[in-house]
């Protein structure tokens, strides 16, 4: 039995030792050697712990050891894994703790002195706890002061508490001639003494272990006295000290709450709960592989939530494993308890395995989110030595007791409560199993893809992500190092906005984001391939490499035109919407992160956002343009020539035409009182309609976010307040898509960033061919519109508007394109600055155009 | 290398820890299953007890494997004398005999004219003496 052991705990340490080599895809062999300390101290020690019991208790039951140390031995190589730190010295507690087996091995009536002295050992117990009270420290620093501190060791009393109260509880009832439920002979002074150590535990803030005694108590009471309707008081007790404790304490409060929603404040106390279940998520059925996860994602995985660790990484045939040899300790436990000579020896050998199940239960049920969170050990595998050592210590009760056996049945009257309770254990168990499968199956899609799994980070460290390329091979992001040290680094910062940033603390953003799937290997690459990564490695394979559609000339001449000034540009090809350049400031250098997050976070200037694709805009008098289609089509005379005379100038249309001092022409250098005449007497059913086709209530199908497009306005609301038009918010992409619309014969197409990607073979794959197109106006309307917008000097057409942001900021807008004249690609523009700058957008706009024929 | 390597170790660890376990969870069953082949609960001879209490006759008969004999009223069979202690004796049924046990009571308990110091084997039709009461023992056999 124990070599199966070994040989399991050697082949864990083994693939441990393997696997830095295997993340790094080294080539040679390469094994971490430190993981055999742990290892050898677990051999050394379990096996003269073997040899002197093997000589000392011959007839002892033959499965405790075995699982009790696979379960030790898991836990350390485990804890190594984690922290070598903690690691080294979990294995020197279990060293000390294999010499005071062999030192109480040797006490030879330890059975009975414990009986006998039962109030020495309860007052020893709550005297460890009260010295809590008066000398208790944490070894963090803050938080609950649960530990002693001996030189430099620390103790958590309630450990050893636990099972000294489990001895005292055995021997009182033990000594009772018939333990019955008589209030005054047994329940009273054991209610008392449980009372009161719970009371203290409740003092220090330990609700857990209290919880814990208290169903202790009522087990052990259930199976003294033969009742079996006692054990309906649990749940009673659960729920009423729950609702008590949920109004009392704010700590119960917080862990019943986050045990209710895990998902609601992720960032703050849920994030431990979450990330265990992300954790257990990214394991699966066979898990990582050792060594090859990112448990440490998990708060405190050493103790409280190692289950996680073997969750990620032996996956739920790991953990299931685990639940196995946890029930396994258990059910012959208590199959020492009914076959114990001595009445002690079945209480003590009960108390002890409902111990250990209850345990298990509270902490594994807690790290999945079954139950609330308390922050009791795992038996055996959590890090901490008062619990490792409490542990062994009854190990070696339960192999003394069931040295000790009788040779006769017990009634079933006897045996029933017993039974009972392992069935509701083993059912507890069966249930953490099946929730722990539905988190790896079902719902592993989800929780992997959550925004709160950091595991795309350590990914993106051990394998390059795809880099991103502008349409004439220039690069814009690249990846350097090696495995283990990969990078990104942004050539051209000033983009970042748009290509988006990937940073361990901060998230993905832009480009990086959206085209994870592509950049991270996951699409584009042969599924057998994906798999064979996963399986081998934990890692998706290197991801592609994707091309935009950006032009580099004009992105730089359009950063340089637009300089310090907050706004956005969009410049894209009227007839397919391929973006040539994109332009948003202020920016940040996505380099350069984790120096300027604090500032950026700071800034009231939004630099983190995409103006481009995320700024959100009010229309203005850009309406006129949205409205002059309509009205042309309704056939209402307006003419624009004679229309300069009737309309004010107000100070921004103004001095935009005196900056071109060419065509005096009110609609196009967008004056309120053009763009409010042209909307009110528009006929709103076909404002409507050709608001709706310009695309401004639909978010354009971009690769990167956009913003929230403006809620519809119906027909009913145009035609009581046709003004409205102006309010509409919206995105320079947008706006870059109806210029686009008006250029390309009133075919308004879909926005296009992402040219291509290269496949695994090395061809530059086609992305978002067949993106759907839609027709807004007649190649005739367009021509029209074109005609009255169109440059006296240049064969481009453009507008001017102006709007107030929340009424107050100036905001200028231009929009424009190129006229049938133009021999070159069509190209449309907009651009929106937000201060009263209409000469100089009208520079950028008819430079940036004019300089597209030469590109 | 190290990433094929640590797959068939990986595979090994499955199969060594489940072979393991699933020796474990069999015996485990057998045993259970064992137990319930042997019938698992144990036939019971009906015992029965008969007394005189200020002339007034007392029989009971018992079913279960331990009964409790004494003044107070949580025992099985309750003994209104003073001469009987509040919890004087009791009889369990073990290793397919019925045994007598004396709990320390203040006058005694006697099989005829033996003292009973240590638990002893009662057989049909024997008596009792519990302080002054006497207490009359049948045990119908079993078919």
């Amino acid at each position: 039995m124990l070599l199966m052991v070994c040989i399991t705990l050697f082949l864990y340490t083994a693939a441990l030792a393997l696997a830095n080599g295997t993340r790094l895809h080294s080539e040679t062999l390469l094994i971490s050697a430190e993981y055999f300390i742990p290892f050898i101290a677990w051999l050394v020690g379990t096996l003269v712990v073997q040899r002197n019991i093997r000589r000392k208790l011959p007839n002892r039951d033959p499965w405790i050891l075995p699982t009790a140390a696979g379960l030790a031995g898991l836990g350390m190589l485990t804890i190594w894994r984690l922290s070598p730190e903690l690691g080294l010295k979990q294995s020197a507690w279990f060293l000390l703790g294999c010499g005071l087996f062999l030192i109480a091995l040797n006490i030879t009536d330890l059975i009975k002195i414990l009986k006998t002295y039962k109030y020495v050992w309860l007052l020893l117990g709550l005297i460890l706890i009260g010295l809590t009270f008066i000398i208790g420290v944490n070894p963090t620093g803050s938080g609950q002061r649960l530990w002693l501190r001996i030189f430099d060791f620390y103790i958590q009393p309630s450990e050893p508490l636990k099972l000294l109260l489990i001895i005292y509880l055995a021997a009182f009832f033990a000594d009772q001639i018939r333990p019955n439920v008589s209030w005054l002979s047994s329940v009273f002074p054991t209610l008392v003494v449980v009372g009161f150590a719970g009371l203290l535990l409740i003092a220090q803030r330990d609700l857990g272990t209290a919880s814990l005694f208290i169903i202790l108590y009522v087990l052990m009471l259930t199976v003294t006295t033969q009742r079996r309707r006692l054990l309906w008081v649990i749940p009673a007790l659960a729920f009423l000290a729950g609702t008590i404790g949920y109004f009392a304490f704010d700590v119960i409060k917080t862990r019943v709450d986050i045990w209710l929603n895990p998902w609601l404040d992720t960032s703050g106390n849920a994030w431990q709960l979450a990330q265990a279940q992300i954790a257990i998520a990214s394991g699966g059925l066979i898990g990582t592989g050792p060594g090859l996860g990112s448990p440490q994602f998990v708060p405190v995985a050493v103790s409280d939530f190692i289950f996680t660790t073997i969750g990620e990484e032996l996956g739920l045939l790991g953990t299931s494993a685990v639940l196995l040899l946890l029930l396994v300790l258990v059910i012959r436990g208590i199959n020492i308890a009914l076959s114990s000579k001595t009445t002690f020896g079945r209480y003590l050998a009960f108390g002890i395995s409902a111990y250990f199940a209850l345990q298990s239960i509270f902490i594994i049920g807690g790290n999945l989110g079954l139950l609330p969170l308390t922050g009791v050990t795992l038996p055996f595998l959590s890090y901490g030595g008062s619990s490792l050592i409490t542990n062994i210590l009854a190990v070696l009760l339960l192999l003394r007791i069931s040295t000790e056996t009788s040779p006769e049945d017990i009634p079933e009257k006897v045996r029933s409560p017993y039974r009972w309770v392992t069935a509701i254990i083993a059912g507890s168990f069966m249930l953490i199993a099946v929730w722990n499968g539905y988190l790896a199956f079902p719902n592993q899609e989800e929780l992997i893809a959550r925004a709160e799994n950091p595991r795309w980070a350590v990914y993106d460290r051990y394998s390059p992500r795809g880099e991103i390329y502008a349409l004439s091979g220039e690069k814009l992001v690249e990846v350097h190092g090696t495995s283990g040290s990969y990078e990104l680094w942004v050539n051209e910062p000033q983009l970042s906005n748009t290509l988006g940033y990937a940073h361990p603390a901060y998230g993905q953003s832009g480009l990086q984001s959206s085209q994870y799937a592509l950049l991270r290997g996951y699409a584009g690459v042969p599924w057998e391939i994906r798999r064979q990564h996963e399986l081998l490695y934990n890692q998706p394979p290197a991801g592609l490499d994707i091309k935009l559609a950006i032009n580099m000339a004009l992105q730089n001449k359009a950063d340089e035109l637009l300089g310090d000034h907050k706004g956005a540009i969009v410049l894209s090809n009227a007839q397919t919407g391929e973006i040539y350049a994109i332009a948003s400031h202020p920016s940040f250098d996505a380099n350069t992160m984790s120096e300027i997050w604090e500032s950026l976070m700071q800034r009231t200037d939004a630099p983190l956002l995409n103006r481009a694709t995320q700024g959100s805009y009010p229309l203005g008098t850009l309406a006129s343009t949205l409205a002059y289609g309509s009205l042309i089509q309704s056939n209402h005379a307006f003419d624009l020539g004679s229309s300069q005379d009737l309309f004010r100038l107000d100070p921004y249309c103004y001095r935009a035409m005196q900056n071109e001092n060419a065509s005096l022409n009110a609609f196009q250098f967008g004056c309120e009182s053009v763009a409010e005449e042209i909307l009110g007497v528009t006929d709103p059913t076909l404002l409507q309609a050709d608001l709706e086709a310009f695309g401004l209530f639909s978010a354009p199908d971009l690769a990167i976010e956009t913003a929230q497009p403006s809620p519809a306005l119906t027909v009913e609301q145009l035609d009581q307040n046709p003004l409205l038009v102006m309010d509409i918010t919206v995105s320079p992409l947008q706006m870059a898509m109806v210029a686009a619309a008006i250029t390309n014969d009133g075919v308004r197409p879909e926005p296009a960033l992402v040219n291509s990607y290269l496949t695994p073979e090395g061809d530059w794959q086609a992305l978002g061919p067949g993106k759907t197109v839609t027709a807004v106006y007649t190649p005739s309307l367009a021509a029209e519109i074109q005609a009255d917008l169109r440059s006296s000097t240049q064969t481009i057409w453009y507008q001017t508007g102006h709007a107030l942001i929340n009424q107050k900021e100036p905001l200028t807008w231009y929009i424009g394109g190129t006229t049938p004249e133009w021999s070159a690609t069509p190209l449309a523009i907009a651009i929106a600055i937000e201060e009263d700058a209409s000469d100089l957008a009208l520079t950028i706009g008819n430079t940036l155009l004019n300089l597209s024929a030469t590109n | 290398m190290n990433a094929m390597t640590g797959l068939v170790l990986r595979i090994l660890l499955f199969i060594s820890l489940y072979a393991f376990l699933g020796v474990a969870v069999w015996l485990l069953w057998k045993s259970v299953t064992g137990a319930r082949l042997r019938g698992g609960t144990i036939a019971i001879p009906i015992l029965t007890l008969a007394t005189t209490i200020d002339s007034e006759q007392i029989i009971q008969s018992y079913t279960s494997s331990d009964v409790l004999i004494g003044r107070n009223p949580d025992c099985d069979l309750v003994l209104v004398d003073e001469t009987v202690s509040g919890r004087h004796g009791r009889l369990t049924y073990h290793l397919n005999q019925w045994w007598y046990e004396d709990l320390k009571s203040t006058n005694g308990s006697w099989l005829d004219d033996l003292k009973i110091e240590e638990p002893i084997v009662v057989k049909d039709n024997d008596s009792i003496y519990c302080g002054d009461a006497v207490l009359k023992i049948y045990i119908k056999p079993l078919k």
